[in-house]
């Protein structure tokens, strides 16, 4: 049982700096999934909690005891590489039964305990093969063997699935999330894979060059992204950001562009001096989810009582089986919209995109960082930069 | 009624090969004269390097064959006079083929430490050293296989010499190294394990850099101590790296003794240093009997394709394929 806390860590290589400033706590029993594009650092973080890494600075806790020194054997860590690293002169039995022996088991001992693993891994028919005669399947399993094995603190595994194809994927990640349900244990799991980490984590930490963007559930990662980053990061396509200007008109908010006039539902009162709210005139980017714009023919809006939130031209449709993505050139950009088949788009069509007020979310041009309402403030205020527990 | 759909044909490409095929019927008359063309090119690019081959390794192979059942004295006025297996047989029973055979086997024994065991070591330690410092001494340590053995011989004859020599007033010893059969059998085992170790130390680096780090590291999340990473993956993954320098050494110690036998001791003394390439030498070019050189030759040839055999096949079954 462990709890990781990674305090402050900075990790620089030359002029480069991989991981810069992150800090997490792991509570015991977590399945965090670290995120982000390839270069983010992930890894690099993942390796520094093993301790095959030093950081540069700060320091990695393990049940509040300082690891920063201690090396990666003494910190009761289990690691699956994504090359698996099995070791290819020794058999199954032996790859599994490493920890133990380097531990100075009895013979006995290990042969019971490699026997138990194998069967829960479904490995006990290839215990005397060595790593070449097995597929990549069954080698992914002996990999998750050696780190079973020996009981460890907390598993880390860095992009365990990569190397096996999309079906062998899909079951692998059902039998992860359950083998972490059932030893309850501490979870840390590197991925760039956006389906991995909504499916598998009880908290995804996004990270973007070196640094940490969000920490939260899969669903607050998904549904409130704290930074352009992560929206357009997350979600397949990702979400459309329309640069926009924030203006008030009747007392509420809109996000205006060309052919973007989005309502926010955000009333502004009239401050008693009469100057206009702050907010107004802010340039910002607008963020909407694909499957949240509802696509309408331009004609057929006019008889709609609600005026159309965004209007364009389509440009493209693509057909996912169940569902089709048409791709929408709104002003000077592009917009995607997720429809149900048979959505009615087709290429060259006039169309007018509705999106409801509370499927709308701002970050600011700039930054990039999300923009939330505080109504007694008048203006609107950056979300906490760096949040620091899961 | 259900009316089964039928899988795509591919009646397109069915058509397209039947018509390349009818193409092919009739270029071949044309075309065999420009295949026969197009399948001599490739040995027109080998021939240089084959005939090379030919004139100065088959060639002398199966000449030093045919010598080998004749008595000549390597005077070309002089007939060849043919003896059966004679030659053969004085190879078999000549004491000192015998003696000299014991000796190489020593020479390589006392080889093995330089370019094995010590290889290994530096090899493991100066993986902690980094950057260009490890270049560098990878290089101090690889220099002296650069010098040219003649060369070497005569600074260490002069470091070696009994009166005045630098190892003797170094150490105080009173040895005359080049001149009493134990300390001469060692002055060149030595001086040729001076040499080769930096070839060694430079085959063991790059067998150690093919090993995948990931191995080192997985070892050490698995609480292996360094001594039992190094024990239990690097040595049995470098294990083909270690046979091919057994290999190496056992095929070519004589290669690399030889010009320093000949430089420093030539042979001596009373034979101490004389190994069979030393002994094959002095039978064709000193006591001029050709026929005999070529029967051991010969003997010597068959002897160690065996051995280079079962290295080979022991290095394949040791290398294992990471993937």
């Amino acid at each position: 049982m462990s709890r990781i806390t990674v305090r402050n860590v900075t990790r620089r290589y030359q002029d480069t700096t991989a991981v810069d400033g992150v800090s997490l706590d792991i509570a015991d029993g977590d399945f965090l999934v670290l995120l982000g594009p390839s270069g983010c650092g992930k890894s690099t973080l993942l390796r520094t909690i093993a301790g095959l890494i030093a950081p540069s600075e700060g320091q990695i806790l393990v049940d509040d005891r300082d690891v920063t020194d201690t090396p990666a054997r003494d910190r009761d860590l289990a690691m699956v590489f994504q090359s698996y690293a099995l070791y290819p002169h020794l058999t199954v039995a032996r790859n599994i039964g490493f920890p133990l022996r380097a531990k100075r088991r009895n013979r006995a001992e290990i042969r019971t305990r490699v026997a138990e693993v194998a069967q829960i891994l479904d490995l006990s028919a290839l215990l005397n093969r060595r790593p070449r005669e097995l597929s990549g399947g069954q080698r992914q399993r002996v990999a998750l063997g050696r780190a079973l094995v020996r009981d460890p603190g907390a598993f880390l595994m860095d992009e365990p699935l990569s190397n096996l194809d999309a079906q062998l994927r899909t079951a692998t990640r059902t039998e992860i999330t359950e083998l972490h349900r059932r030893l309850g244990r501490t979870f840390v799991y590197v991925t760039h894979d956006q389906v991995e980490a909504m499916t598998m984590a009880t908290s995804v930490a996004v990270l973007n060059k070196g640094r940490l963007e969000q920490v939260g559930t899969p669903t607050e990662v998904y549904d409130s992204p704290a930074s352009a980053f992560v929206a357009s990061f997350l979600g397949s396509p990702p979400m459309n950001l329309i640069p926009a200007e924030v203006t008030t008109r009747d007392g509420r908010l809109h996000a205006v562009a060309v052919g973007v006039d989005v309502p926010l539902g955000i009333d502004v009162p009239r401050s008693a001096d009469g100057e206009p709210d702050p907010s107004a005139g802010r340039e910002v980017q607008l963020g909407v989810r694909p499957e949240h714009l509802t696509a309408t023919h331009a004609d057929a809006a006019d008889d709609d009582a609600a005026v159309p939130a965004l209007r364009g031209k389509v440009r493209t449709v693509e057909n996912l089986g169940s569902e089709e993505i048409a791709h929408v050139i709104v002003g000077d950009g592009e917009v995607r919209v997720r429809a149900r088949r048979p959505a009615g788009l087709a290429a060259g069509d006039t169309v007018a995109l509705q999106v409801r007020p509370e499927h709308t979310h701002l970050f600011d041009r700039e930054s990039g960082r999300r923009l939330v309402w505080r109504p007694d403030q008048h203006s609107s205020i950056p979300a906490a930069r760096v949040p620091v527990t899961t | 009624m259900f009316v089964e759909i039928a899988p795509p044909t591919l009646a397109e490409a069915a058509a397209a090969t039947a018509a390349e095929a009818t193409a092919t019927r009739r270029r071949s008359v044309r075309g065999i004269s420009r295949l026969l063309g197009r399948g001599v090119v490739p040995y027109l690019y080998l021939a240089p390097a084959l005939g090379l081959l030919v004139v100065w390794i088959y060639r002398p192979l199966v000449e030093t064959a045919q010598y080998s059942f004749y008595s000549w004295n390597l005077s070309p006025t002089t007939p060849a006079i043919p003896v059966g297996w004679h030659n053969f047989h004085r190879v078999f029973t000549l004491p000192e083929v015998g003696d000299s055979v014991l000796r190489t086997v020593l020479m390589i024994g006392l080889l093995l430490p330089f370019t094995i065991v010590i290889p290994i070591v530096v090899g493991l330690l100066s993986r902690e050293v980094r950057g260009r410092a490890r270049t560098v001494y990878q290089a101090l340590i690889f220099a002296p296989f650069l010098v040219a053995p003649v060369a070497s011989a005569a600074v260490w004859e002069w470091i070696l010499t009994p009166g005045s020599g630098v190892l003797n007033r170094a150490t105080g010893l009173k040895i005359n190294w080049l001149h009493e059969r134990v300390p001469a059998l060692l002055s060149i085992t030595g001086i040729v394990g001076w040499q080769m170790l930096g070839f060694a130390v430079l085959v063991v680096a790059a067998g150690l850099a093919s090993i995948n780090g990931d191995y080192a590291e997985a070892a050490s999340v698995d609480g292996a101590s360094r001594w039992q990473a190094t024990r239990w993956l690097t040595l049995p993954l470098l294990s083909p790296t270690l046979v091919f320098l057994l290999l190496t050494t056992v095929l070519l110690a004589g290669t690399w003794t030889f010009p320093l036998i000949d430089t420093l001791t030539q042979g001596g003394p009373v034979s101490a240093t004389t190994n069979i390439y030393y002994l094959l030498w002095n039978y064709g070019f000193k006591s001029f009997d050709a026929g005999l050189a070529a029967a051991a030759g010969v003997v010597f040839f068959a002897a160690f394709t065996g051995v280079a055999m079962v290295l080979v096949w022991l290095s394949d079954r040791l290398a294992f394929h990471d993937n």
